[in-house]
């Protein structure tokens, strides 16, 4: 829906590149997956963090989960998820971002804003 | 039912012992008070360039130029 209306999706993570898919896998996959691994992008966008230590501690111990062997060494750093969409011009015209993962930008809100910008009734 | 609903209702789901909740509940408010809060509407996103999931370099500024561009920031495949 979003590139039948002329718009292109862009995923942008903290993780290294996977490497444990095949390069066929990786051209199958139909939007660009970026990886920011010196969190970068994420600075600028004002959605970098540092895993509290709680959380970390959390992870590590009752979830088995090491950031680090995702993100690289030292990198217990993640975005606030988040969601935005621009138009041409780059300017900000609809978006969320909120550190609870499991709340989201509703995908009939993206289209929706998508519409309102090139300029597609209904 | 939409995205938010179907989230809710998978975390809801998992029955997470309640003092996990607590944990993970302290933490995203840690984050929200330490005002990290992203772009607002009306600015402007800044131009960067990162590599795709085959090596490619993307700039934003190019996939602009043919259309509107919608940025998911997420946390990772785990």
């Amino acid at each position: 829906m979003i590139r039948s209306l002329g718009a292109d999706l862009i995923g942008i993570s903290p993780e290294l590149p996977d490497n444990t898919l095949t390069m066929a896998e990786k051209h199958a996959i139909p939007i660009d997956i970026l990886s920011d691994v010196i969190s970068e992008v994420l600075k600028k966008y004002r959605l970098w963090f540092a895993v509290p230590a709680e959380v970390k501690a959390l992870y590590l111990e009752k979830f088995g989960l090491n950031l680090e062997k995702y993100n690289g060494a030292g990198r217990w750093e993640l975005p606030v998820p988040a969601t935005y969409v621009l138009d041409r011009s780059g300017i900000v015209r609809a978006g969320e971002a909120d550190p609870d993962y499991t709340v989201r930008m509703e995908p009939s809100d993206i289209v929706a804003a998508i519409r309102a910008i090139v300029g597609v009734c209904g | 039912m939409g995205l938010r609903d179907q989230l809710a209702q998978f975390d809801a789901s998992r029955n997470r012992p309640p003092e996990i909740v607590a944990i993970l509940k302290r933490g995203n408010e840690s984050v929200r008070a330490s005002g990290v809060a992203g772009l607002q509407i009306g600015e402007h996103a800044p131009d960067f360039a990162l590599p795709n999931q085959r090596g490619e370099m993307v700039r934003l500024s190019d996939r602009l130029s043919r259309g509107p561009v919608v940025l998911s920031f997420y946390r990772g495949v785990w």
